[in-house]
């Protein structure tokens, strides 16, 4: 079964780290947003299951795109990924509703340990 | 050597995000320091002339004086320099978040000023160091100025270089009025190498 990953970050390098980093066996369809504005409409169009968000942006940044999500109940998991590793970060995200933190540069086996975590993989695969 | 006189769109932004990864590393740093949350900004990077220098530091121009530390670092192929450039208004609060006594001395306020430049550029120069493969050393920070407007203390005349590669980084604390510019310098020949290093990054 294919799941529907969208990535948003400002960095279309970070983009590219993101999606390389996703687990090699993992079947996804992915769609990339530049800012939070953009992953707000892509995720309001719907099947969207889950997306990896980038915190430092323009327009929407992701603590704005998290309070959208928050306030529309928008049907969506999110993972963020950033390198604003501050303790105070993590907490915050996390209690507007992020599932998960995880720090840049992203490494491959960080990203299937959280996975396989909330059962999005196998044990297998991570 | 040619000169480098723009950065492609692909290798400003992997410079940006490269920064970004780097700057996160610092703020950690500085956070568990003063005990505060930084706010992490959207870091600029451009090629610069020498002429354009001032113009570069655009968070800081109201400011009515400044202090600055300026810190060498070299590594395999790559050598700049990093400024720190405080606002002056800075000053109270840092006292108070590192419990300094209200009324500072001229050593206690130099020692603030070292302390936080080498919480900062260090973790930030290492950041990015460690993304690029390099092992940079740094020398020892050098008051560049205290208490003088920033256009005194940036005065293109002293500046050795025609052309840079120019990082910044403006570094504001929630809640606080504290507001600082790290500037990353990198020489011309340095631009030339970490373009090759960071074409692997680009790569598909």
């Amino acid at each position: 079964m294919t799941t529907k990953v969208l990535i948003c970050d400002d960095s279309n390098m970070a983009r590219k780290q993101m999606s390389r980093a996703l687990p090699d066996n993992w079947p996804t369809d992915v769609t990339f947003a530049k800012n939070g504005q953009e992953a707000i409409d892509i995720i309001k169009a719907g099947g969207q299951e889950l997306m990896f968000l980038d915190l430092t942006m323009p327009v929407l940044d992701g603590y704005q795109t998290l309070e959208a999500i928050r306030k529309d109940d928008l049907p969506i998991m999110v993972i963020v990924v950033s390198g604003d590793i501050q303790p105070e970060a993590r907490e915050r995200v996390k209690k507007l509703g992020a599932i998960e933190f995880i720090k840049k540069p992203v490494d491959q086996s960080k990203i299937s340990s959280v996975l396989s975590e909330y059962g999005m993989i196998g044990g297998d695969d991570a | 050597m040619p000169e480098v006189t723009a950065l492609t769109e692909d290798e400003r932004d992997c410079y940006q995000e490269i920064t970004n990864v780097a700057m996160g590393q610092a703020a950690d740093r500085l956070a568990r320091l003063l005990g505060v949350y930084v706010v992490l900004p959207i870091p600029n990077v451009n090629i610069i002339e020498r002429s354009e220098f001032k113009m570069t530091i655009k968070s800081l121009e109201d400011a009515p004086s400044v202090s600055a530390v300026c810190q060498g670092f070299i590594g395999a192929g790559v050598a700049g320099e990093a400024l720190l450039i405080f606002n002056d208004a800075s000053f109270k609060d840092i006292s108070q978040l590192l419990k300094y006594s209200q009324t500072q001395t001229q050593e206690e306020e130099l020692e603030m000023l070292m302390d936080v430049a080498n919480v900062l550029n260090g973790a930030c120069i290492q950041g990015i160091g460690k993304q690029l493969d390099i092992n940079f050393s740094q020398s020892h920070p050098v008051i560049l100025g205290r208490h003088r407007p920033i256009n005194e203390l940036l005065d293109e005349k002293h500046a050795t270089w025609q052309r840079t590669m120019a990082i910044e980084i403006n570094y504001t604390i929630e809640d606080h009025n504290i507001n600082c510019d790290l500037l990353l310098l990198f020489t011309e020949e340095s631009v030339h190498h970490m373009n090759r290093l960071i074409s692997f990054l680009l790569e598909d």
